[in-house]
């Protein structure tokens, strides 16, 4: 059975490297690649969710990312793959500025006080113009070249950001297996007896946003010099950045390590599908619709499409029913309990 | 342990399931893409404006304005007998620009496009279409930066933010210092902008022309676009006592800026808005009295000398019939002026949108200042930015925003007034 | 010196509109335990209405605010029960993505009835001027600040004194034994919903004749609300209060000494040092609120 899913998985990674393959059509390996990027943010997000810690401010750690390696190219003229790896080194430094927050504060509070630092960042970023331009942005110069990560198709950049989003995953899945993402989701649902155990969860969520950080930086960073054109409004987006990642792990599944993938491939071409296809119709319906979509998946299922998947797995194939009923013990989190447990505005 | 490997066979199947969607998607979205087919009696131009979001409101306008050109030249009967077709993009924010961008440009039968009344979104739309080498043409963003990048193939034919701070300047030294009774070199002059990349932009333009023009006492006073509240600003201004308020806002802050201005009893003796909120007529609504003798530096309004704007009526009443009200603001009219050079245009290259022909084309298409709808005439310098497209001084009376100066464009001549009723 | 008193002045008077938006917020977030990303698109809501009531039928905001705000009660009531309340045991997580569709959808709904025009209801009573001792402030301002604190003494009141208050506050304490001793949460809900809905809606009304209304006119005030409710102190109602005008009073003497441009990075930054210094609060909250923690 193991060998089985392996050569599954092995399977399927080599068909999405062949999807360039499949289809030369610019637009659609640019949308593979917004959702890949997603994918990626996404799933760094998710490793913080591991110990039950919702963030809204990964905007910030996006858009340090950005920024780093634009700032890095454009006026110093560091090679841009050096400046990935910076900028996971400046997200992650950055992300040491919510470290006390972030062992003080608890579910709510924790997701206001990162909100509220990814906004400071994004008019601290447009007020120190010297530095990023203000809000007209850097716009990376057109020379081409693997060493720049700049090119004229959208295959290079496929693989590029297929591979990062893969060792990603990787890393998310290394974690949830390891001692320390047992530990943490331990410390989900209950971080006082976890404690108690002699286990320092303090240090492993710690460990967890930084982790996190500097792999939402080096997408950031992959962005910066995808898109071209960097500016405070995008790149430290709270829609774009803070919010939809945490509403692909949420839709996917919180915690898990599949959810927030289903939730990025699910989501990333929901929204691009509406905006085309309701564009020039009346102004706004597409995020009418998409707002009205969201309120009822969130409704219907809860605890995300991978588990939602299950129970209809479950339901559909009652012969594998002692495979499916697999005690769920590494299974998902649940974040009803996670929440529900936490000890008010302090720790 | 056991436990722990079937969890993880489990979701290893999952992510594997993952993968199959990212697979089994583009197949899905190629067929919905195929579906557009080519005609040879038809030219496709792609067109990128904001009409959701936070910029829906100009976003909008500017989109109608080149509908309305559009449609009036294919009654005519197109361009080298073809008919225009416009293929429209939404475009929100920055992220979609280029989504957009790259979806357009993957049709092959795109090779222009239009856009996009925002700096931001022009950046990320022109890239995409200059880096494909198809052409870009920007109808109304003002952000030096959208020219300056030396693509060949990036064109503005709309005035950029240079224009619009170096006649708030001739207006300051030519006309304001003599009625005020101040040398320029007395005169406190302060520029109160939104931090957006419109006026940040506008800003850096305005110390230059500001420096060039002998205005000594400049200087800048950013807010953030997004303020509730600008009491700060407004006390600020007041400690610093300036005889003239230049100032870039969008719509909300211009009206909260005039509010909170009138509340406070500034006494200023001109206030010189920059297009944005101050061409609104909600800028107005909100103000009433008050807003009367408020200027504004801004792209061609409706109320103009009509001999140097041939054309502004059929525009005029065009837009009336079809939204049953004025134009909200200048935007309509300069990308339906924008839209018609551009059809021009390609009438020379007798309908064919091959970049290089367009671009040589464009280059040596000329026209005198005063011939197009918005006044304008039309040459291309080295960077493609029209220099001959320019912009007007306004001044809101009763509920109309008229064209006071330079004269040839004007209706009447500019009046003394204290802005906001103080 | 005078600069000073205006900054302050100005302040104060913007604490108050914040104080009236918080209030409400305070209500859901205490007693509902819902982060409501809505709550600015309450106000926006209200806003328009004002604005239309004015526009079409000449109803001053001071009349229509008696219509608006049952009204907006009901809205409340309706969303309760329609949206939230099947969601009651879910995750705060999951609410929280409940209220961000809803708020998007309310945003574009808004988009798609009445486009991206600004409007401004204008009310001249409300613009006129006022002035004592060389500082100035409109009618319009004043009576959204006497308001705020109007209400906020009112509900105080009514947390403390009536029986509704009482079953309000012990369920924001704990709603398990609330519900064991046989008190009916969720009709209880759908009053604490609707109150601070209704809240939100004066708030919109108040704030009408001198902010001009547009789909994204209550987004920046959704984030600023929770500052000022953590501030002041989760379940206290005069936390909140002091809350909106210490904040208020931080963004315009940021904005006037160091940089309009930083005024709300300072107005964050004291939220994150508040946060961490004293999570339950400036003031505290109602005191087992902290221990019980949201559920």
């Amino acid at each position: 059975m193991k060998k089985k899913s392996l050569i599954w998985t092995l399977g399927l990674v080599a068909a999405a490297g062949l999807v360039p393959v499949f289809t030369s059509d610019q637009y659609i390996l640019h949308v593979c690649v917004m959702i890949l990027i997603y994918v990626g943010v996404t799933v760094a997000w998710n490793i913080l969710a591991f110990g039950g810690i919702l963030s809204l401010g990964h905007a910030a750690f996006f858009g340090i990312g950005s920024y780093t390696v634009a700032i890095l190219y454009v006026k110093m003229d560091v090679n841009p793959w050096l400046g990935i790896l910076a900028a996971m080194v400046t997200a992650a430094l950055g992300s040491l500025l919510l470290a006390v927050p972030l062992l003080r504060l608890r579910g709510p509070f924790f997701a206001l006080a990162t909100l509220a630092f990814a906004e400071s960042l994004r008019l601290i970023a447009i007020y120190a113009v010297p530095l990023t331009n203000g809000s007209v942005g850097i716009t990376t110069p057109p020379t081409q070249g693997f060493a720049l990560i700049s090119f004229s198709s959208r295959e290079p950049y496929y693989y590029i950001v297929l591979a990062m989003a893969l060792i990603a995953i990787g890393i998310s899945i290394w974690i949830y297996y390891s001692k320390m993402g047992y530990h943490l989701r331990a410390s989900a649902s209950d971080d006082e007896a976890v404690r108690a155990l002699g286990v320092r969860t303090p240090r492993l969520k710690l460990a967890a946003l930084v982790i996190s950080a500097a792999l939402t930086g080096a997408f950031g960073a992959f962005a910066a010099m995808y898109l071209f054109v960097i500016d405070p409004e995008t790149n430290f987006s709270t829609p774009l950045y803070s919010i939809q990642p945490a509403l692909n792990g949420i839709i996917g599944g919180m915690g898990t390590v599949a959810g927030p993938i289903v939730g990025a491939i699910v989501m990333t071409p929901l929204g691009e599908w509406l905006r085309t296809t309701f564009s020039g119709t009346t102004q706004g319906l597409n995020f009418v619709i998409y707002g009205v979509a969201l309120i009822i998946i969130v409704r219907v299922m809860p605890g995300g499409i991978v588990s939602g998947m299950k129970k209809l797995y479950r339901r559909f194939r009652p012969e594998n029913r002692s495979d499916g009923t697999a005690p769920d013990a590494s299974g998902p989190i649940q974040p009803e309990q996670e929440l529900a447990n936490s000890e008010g505005g302090r720790s | 342990m056991g436990v722990k490997k079937i969890a993880k066979r489990k979701l290893v199947r999952l992510s594997a399931l993952g993968v199959a969607t990212v697979v089994a998607l583009p197949l899905l979205m190629g067929c919905s893409t195929a579906a557009s087919s080519s005609s040879s009696d038809s030219i496709k131009i792609g067109a990128f404006f904001p009409v959701s979001g936070s910029l829906a409101l100009l976003g909008e306008e500017s989109w109608r304005g080149v509908q309305i050109a559009t449609d009036l030249r294919n009654a005519a009967g197109g361009v080298a007998d073809k008919s225009i077709e416009m293929v429209f993009a939404d475009v929100p924010d920055v992220n979609a620009a280029t989504s957009e961008a790259r979806r357009l440009a993957s049709d092959s039968d795109i090779n222009l496009a239009v856009g996009s009344y925002s700096s931001g979104l022009s950046l990320a739309a022109s890239e995409v279409f200059a880096r494909g080498g198809s052409t870009f043409v920007e109808l109304g963003a003002v952000s030096e930066a959208i020219t300056d990048r030396d693509y060949e193939n990036v064109f503005r034919f709309n005035p950029a933010a240079g224009s619009f701070t170096k006649l708030q300047m001739r207006f300051i030294t030519e006309h304001l210092a003599e009625e005020l009774g101040k040398p320029v070199s007395e005169l406190n002059v302060i520029l109160a902008h939104e931090d957006s990349a419109y006026g940040q932009s506008v800003a850096e333009n305005a110390v230059i022309d500001a420096a060039e023009a002998g205005l000594v006492n400049f200087s800048l006073e950013p807010y953030n676009a997004k303020s509730t509240d600008l009491s700060s600003t407004v006390l600020r201004l007041k400690a610093k006592a300036p005889d003239i308020v230049i100032a870039v806002s969008y719509a909300a802050d211009a009206i909260l800026l005039g509010r909170q201005i009138r509340d406070n009893g500034l006494q200023l003796g001109a206030f010189i808005g920059t297009g944005g909120g101050h061409s609104l007529k909600g800028f107005h609504d909100a103000l009433g009295e008050a807003a009367d003798g408020v200027y504004d530096v801004d792209f061609t309004q409706i109320h103009v000398n009509e001999e140097f704007t041939p054309g502004i009526t059929e525009f005029t009443a065009a837009y009336e019939e079809r939204y049953d009200s004025l134009p909200a603001s200048g935007h309509a009219l300069a990308n339906f002026t924008g839209a018609n050079l551009l059809f021009d245009i390609l009438e020379e290259t007798n309908g064919s949108d091959d970049p290089e022909e367009f671009r040589q084309a464009a280059q040596n298409f000329k026209l005198e200042i005063g011939t197009t709808s918005s006044g304008w005439g039309f040459s291309l310098n080295e960077n493609n930015q029209n220099e001959l497209a320019d912009v007007y001084v306004m001044q809101w009376n009763g509920d109309q925003l008229e064209t006071v100066w330079p004269e040839q464009a004007a209706i009447r001549a500019p009046l003394p007034a204290t802005p906001f009723g103080v | 010196m005078n600069l000073l008193v205006q900054t302050l002045v100005a302040g104060l008077l913007l604490g108050g509109v914040y104080a009236l938006i918080a209030v409400g917020l305070n209500l859901i977030f205490g007693v509902v335990k819902i982060i409501n990303f809505a709550h600015g698109e309450l106000v926006m809501i209200a806003m328009y209405a004002t604005f239309w009531m004015w526009t079409a039928w000449s109803l001053s905001p001071y009349i229509s605010i008696f219509i608006i705000t049952p009204l907006m009660f009901g809205f409340g009531v309706l969303l309760q029960r329609f949206i939230l309340q099947p969601m009651q045991n879910s995750s705060p997580t999951i609410k929280i993505f409940v209220t961000l569709g809803l708020s998007v959808l309310l945003q574009n709904l808004a988009l798609v009835l009445f486009g991206g025009q600004y409007r401004s209801t204008t009310f001249p009573w409300a613009e006129q001027n006022f002035s004592v001792l060389g500082v100035t402030a409109t009618y319009g301002r004043i009576t959204a600040f006497l308001v705020a604190i109007a209400l906020v003494i009112a509900l105080f009141y009514l947390m403390k004194k009536t029986l509704t208050g009482k079953v309000l506050r012990a369920l924001a304490e704990d709603r398990e034994t609330a519900g064991l001793i046989g008190i009916p949460v969720k009709k209880y809900y759908l009053v604490a919903m609707g109150l601070g809905t209704a809240m939100a809606a004066i708030a919109g009304v108040l704030i009408g004749p001198f902010q001009s209304v547009f789909p994204l006119a209550g987004a920046h005030f959704t984030l600023l609300a929770f500052v000022v409710v953590v501030l002041g102190g989760l379940g206290n109602m005069a936390g909140s209060l002091i809350g909106g005008l210490f904040l208020g009073a931080v963004e315009t003497l940021a904005g006037t000494y160091i940089d309009p441009a930083l005024q709300q990075v300072a107005v964050f930054a004291v939220f994150i040092i508040v946060l961490l210094v004293r999570p339950q609060g400036i003031f505290g909250g109602s005191a087992r609120n902290a221990e019980v923690g949201l559920k």
